[in-house]
């Protein structure tokens, strides 16, 4: 064998098995970020970009006030919408896993039923629910009484709207966790004296918290960044930072500004995954064959 | 049924349990004793698991009761009951080291942290695990962590150990060795054990006790050498030991013994049941009760005995024991098991196979 055929050896496979996804998210996902970021240190000025290199947009973005409450908004919401997810979305999960039986398949099939149709349809059938005139304020002004006004344009009612479109999200990571957990394991916690709550705590919670947290990033991350539920249910009080920024690339035209706050959107994103990676001890998850 | 008796640490009162038509467990009594190594013997599907989760609380029982320690736990849940288990696929928590699992029942019971150290040096020590506390499950033998297994069983000094086929998963080198471990573990710490298995020689080398389940009833409770040598039914003649089975019409009945007719060979066996002159009845011979001689030495052979001549067809040797397959007339055979000492044999000796008229067992049939 010649010495530089192993390496011919490696590459070949390399390049075929990993070439064409490199390639195709390095030209989608890679280039346009790091336009982004250039971008964000760009000018805008009518309509058009310049690159004179400054921190303009990131003073701005952090120096006014409201730039910094949609974004306050729109983590708190999405942590809030994330941890109703997650306590909704457990009881659901596990009773399919361990009661579903047969069915199991098909109920977990079932969760994806609202994705037949598009965001904007299911998102006007909320409104046609929660809004002035829709079912509930309705019927409430059919027999007299006054319309919950918590529901109408409010930020209560955005949070409805995104923990109806993400649980699902949530209920097929944790129940695609819970079918690979062994149930008899808890029968071992409970003869060696574990209470069912001590023996959730002990064995089931940690040996499913890795399909917890990737549920937990997909219920967070596209609600941070969620612009069309709040902008149909939540009205004027409940402007996000994701509703802001579609319009610095839209009405107002500043992309420069706009792509200053993908870029702090994209960080925090990064920083939620990171701080939840940093819980999970593979060691400790139950996966056999971890390694160190 | 048990009264106060202080040395009994577990009974089973008419326990039924019923899994829709099917009875899984039907009518079992039983009493343990605090010193007693119990094995509950049986093919699958006899309902012995059944009968072992009943007693560890986690299948309640149809009807009937379960007393640990002169207490009533039949729904006592798992957690209240102060019993261990060792499972055959081990179960181990896989994202807690060695030591965590050996403690767990020691923290679920809320014991200070010096005691816990205290009796995981104990256990560690009593199962040889030195130097593995910190290793996770997977990093493990199946030996170890069937060995972990039991420390976490043992550790909190249960009322009772229950131990379902835990050395199924294990290669037969291991088995033989951890069968002689787990009984010794047993009598040093004389918490009574309950033995679940299928496999009778397991039964045979550890236990004190025996019950041959099957279809969810005890054909037989008794100590190992009774089970093994008078078995009651049919049933537990074929499933402990290796036998030979020979039916026929009983001719004679007379005092302990009875004569039948066999391939045209008239043989007299033990008589234990009520069959009476006509009946069928079934007569069964451990392979180790048959010896063999050569034909030409006939006379060697005692008066008080059965022989039956044939043809040696072949001798597979076993190492310790060496077995004898012997064709009769008719295509029947006959197997007698011996010492591989006196392989003077070859296949093809016209033999005799002969057992003494007091040893076997014959059943009535129908």
């Amino acid at each position: 064998m010649k010495p530089d055929s192993t390496w011919r050896d490696f590459l070949t496979p390399f390049v075929l098995l990993t070439g064409p996804g490199t390639l195709f998210i390095g030209v989608t996902l890679l280039v346009p970020l790091l336009t982004v970021v250039m971008f964000s240190f760009w000018r805008t000025e009518s309509y058009e970009l310049y690159a004179d290199w400054n921190f303009d947009n990131y003073r701005v973005l952090f120096g006014e006030a409201a730039y910094r409450t949609f974004l306050i908004r729109s983590v708190v919401s999405a942590a809030v919408t994330s941890l109703i997810c997650l306590v909704l979305a457990w009881p659901v999960a596990y009773y399919i896993a361990r009661h579903g039986g047969r069915y199991r398949l098909l109920l977990v099939l079932l969760l994806a039923a609202p994705f037949f149709t598009g965001v904007i349809l299911r998102i006007a059938a909320l409104q046609g629910i929660l809004g002035p005139g829709g079912l509930i304020n309705m019927s409430l002004g059919l027999a007299g009484f006054a319309p919950i006004k918590l529901l109408m344009y409010t930020q209560f009612a955005a949070t409805i709207g995104h923990i109806y479109l993400y649980i699902p999200f949530m209920v097929t990571a944790i129940y695609l966790s819970l079918v690979n957990f062994d149930f008899a394991l808890l029968d071992t916690a409970k003869i060696n004296g574990a209470g069912p709550f001590r023996a959730f705590i002990e064995v089931t919670w940690p040996l499913n918290w890795i399909g917890t947290s990737i549920g937990t990033v997909l219920v967070f991350i596209p609600c941070l960044a969620s612009t069309i539920t709040p902008r149909f249910l939540g009205g004027p009080n409940a402007t996000s930072f994701g509703m802001s920024l579609s319009q610095q690339f839209g009405e107002t035209g500043t992309w420069a500004l706009g792509s200053a706050m993908s870029v702090v959107m994209f960080i925090f994103s990064f920083l939620v995954i990171a701080v939840l990676k940093f819980t999970i001890d593979l060691r400790r998850s139950g996966f056999t064959g971890a390694g160190r | 049924m048990s009264s106060h008796d202080d040395t009994v640490s577990l009974s089973l009162e008419d326990i039924c349990k019923q899994f829709g038509p099917v009875k899984a467990v039907d009518g079992i009594n039983l009493d343990i004793r605090q010193d007693e190594f119990f094995a509950l013997l049986g093919p699958s599907g006899s309902g012995k698991t059944t009968l072992l989760r009943i007693i560890a609380g986690l299948e309640h029982p149809t009807s009937g009761r379960v007393m640990v320690g002169g207490q009533d736990v039949t729904f006592m849940p798992p957690y209240h009951r102060r019993i261990g288990m060792v499972f055959q696929n081990f179960l181990l928590f896989p994202h807690k080291t060695v030591a965590e699992n050996i403690v767990f029942p020691l923290r679920m019971q809320n014991i200070g942290k010096a005691q816990r150290d205290d009796r995981l040096s104990w256990a560690i020590q009593l199962l040889r695990l030195q130097g593995l506390e910190a290793r996770y499950p997977h990093e493990l033998s199946g030996g170890q962590q069937q060995r972990v297994s039991l420390a976490r069983g043992l550790i909190s000094r249960p009322a009772l150990l229950l131990l379902d086929e835990p050395l199924a998963n294990l290669d037969r080198e291991l088995r033989a060795e951890m069968e002689i471990e787990i009984r010794r573990y047993q009598k040093e710490l004389k918490i009574p054990f309950i033995y679940v298995t299928h496999n009778q020689e397991e039964a045979l080398t550890m236990s004190d006790r025996i019950a041959v389940m099957r279809n969810g009833v005890f054909e037989q409770v008794g100590n190992r050498t009774e089970v093994y040598q008078k078995p009651k039914t049919v049933f537990v003649a074929g499933f402990v030991g290796q036998s030979n089975q020979m039916e026929g019409k009983v001719d004679k009945v007379n005092g302990g013994f009875l004569a039948f007719t066999w391939q045209g060979k008239k043989l007299v066996v033990p008589h234990a049941g009520d069959a009476k002159t006509g009946e069928l009845v079934r007569f069964m011979i451990k392979h180790e009760d048959v010896q063999i001689e050569v034909a030409s030495r006939k006379s060697a052979i005692p008066g008080n005995h059965n022989s039956i001549p044939g043809k040696l067809r072949d001798i597979i040797f076993k190492g310790q024991t060496v077995n004898y397959l012997v064709d009769l007339e008719g295509g029947m055979e006959i197997v007698a098991s011996g010492s591989p000492r006196d392989m003077t044999l070859a296949a093809g000796d016209l033999v005799f196979a002969f057992w003494s008229q007091d040893t076997g067992s014959s059943f009535k049939l129908g």
